[in-house]
């Protein structure tokens, strides 16, 4: 018996369209959703703020380094010190205070490593100090950025002092 | 005489390239969407610093409070106005914000979660006076909201 040679011919045909719709459904959502936002970082804080309690224990033994930030009228950073040091003001000061803090760890590492654990520091701003210059003083206290981009870790434990009186 | 009638073939068109681009722009913009900072409100410049990164484990228990300045169409800040704390569309005063953040701490306390595990992350505004910052971070730690850890958010800087 001769069987016949059947060739199948031509494509099978796939609806694409539900597909491109959906697929261009997704598109249009990502694009709208999308946030162009800077990569943000943040400073942790976990402290004790206003007048220290009676019952609020700290295992620091050394007395907390102090930051205190003078504002003039505009909010902008008029005189900054570093343990009654006074290190001048604007950008020139946070550098100094980066370089200060330095300074003051090298002599607590040479008491014992612990003690760098447990040293606070303290910033003491005025009221109607601009807020950018609160991070920059607690990116100083913090660390700075090595000449090969290794993050360079000084001090961790940052609280505020009491809030002082707004201005009139 | 008679006409043969010419067959009639529906021209196709490949749609593989253009489908491939498509996938493409879709996996460029899942992959640049950043849907952990949808909580980010645009009104708020942070202030910048080279040394603030993104926290090594992702907070499991946190809630952010975005505290500047009410911007008008133009995007510009509305003068003679004070901070707000913003809440999506609402909005609050420091001196209105306090009921808030009872609302929040309850929140936390009623899912049982200890408020040593929960971190208030600030997005304040650069311009904002720090005392106001203070204020506000006090406010958290009332006795009747009891928030104990505190995150200071900041633009990271990119030197040239």
């Amino acid at each position: 018996m001769k069987l016949r040679n059947r060739i199948v011919s031509g494509k099978i045909h796939v609806d694409m369209t539900p597909m491109i719709d959906v697929v261009f459904q997704l598109l249009i959502f990502f694009m709208c959703t999308l946030k162009v936002i800077e990569p943000e970082g943040d400073f942790d804080i976990s402290m004790p703020l206003g007048a220290p309690k009676a019952d609020s224990v700290t295992d620091a033994d050394l007395p907390p380094f102090k930051v205190r930030m003078l504002a003039d009228e505009t909010g902008e950073l008029s005189s900054l010190s570093f343990n009654g040091n006074n290190l001048g003001g604007g950008s020139r000061a946070i550098q100094l205070l980066n370089k200060s803090v330095f300074d003051s760890i090298v002599a607590l590492q040479a008491i014992g490593s612990d003690q760098l654990q447990k040293q606070e520091v303290e910033i003491d701003p005025d009221y109607n100090l601009n807020y950018r210059y609160i991070i920059n003083a607690i990116g100083a206290c913090s660390g700075r950025i090595g000449p090969n981009g290794v993050h360079v870790s000084y001090l961790q434990r940052i609280k505020f002092a009491p809030i002082r009186q707004r201005p009139l | 005489m008679k006409i043969k009638s010419a067959f009639i073939s529906i021209p196709e068109i490949d749609m593989t390239p253009m489908i491939d681009i498509v996938f493409q722009l879709i996996t460029f913009f899942m992959v640049i969407n950043n849907f952990d900072q949808n909580e980010a409100d645009e009104r708020i410049t942070l202030p910048r610093d080279q040394l603030a990164r993104p926290p090594i484990a992702v907070r499991k228990n946190s809630f952010m409070l975005n505290f500047g300045y009410d911007l008008d169409t133009q995007g510009r800040r509305i003068p003679n106005t004070p901070p707000y704390v913003f809440f999506g569309d609402d909005r609050a005063t420091l001196a209105e914000v306090r009921p808030r953040l009872q609302q929040e701490s309850q929140f936390y306390k009623t899912i049982g979660t200890k408020f040593e595990d929960v971190t208030v992350e600030i997005r304040a505004d650069a311009d904002v006076p720090a005392g106001m910052v203070q204020e506000l971070i006090q406010m958290c730690q009332e006795d009747t909201i009891q928030f104990q850890r505190f995150a200071l958010k900041a633009t990271q800087k990119v030197d040239p």
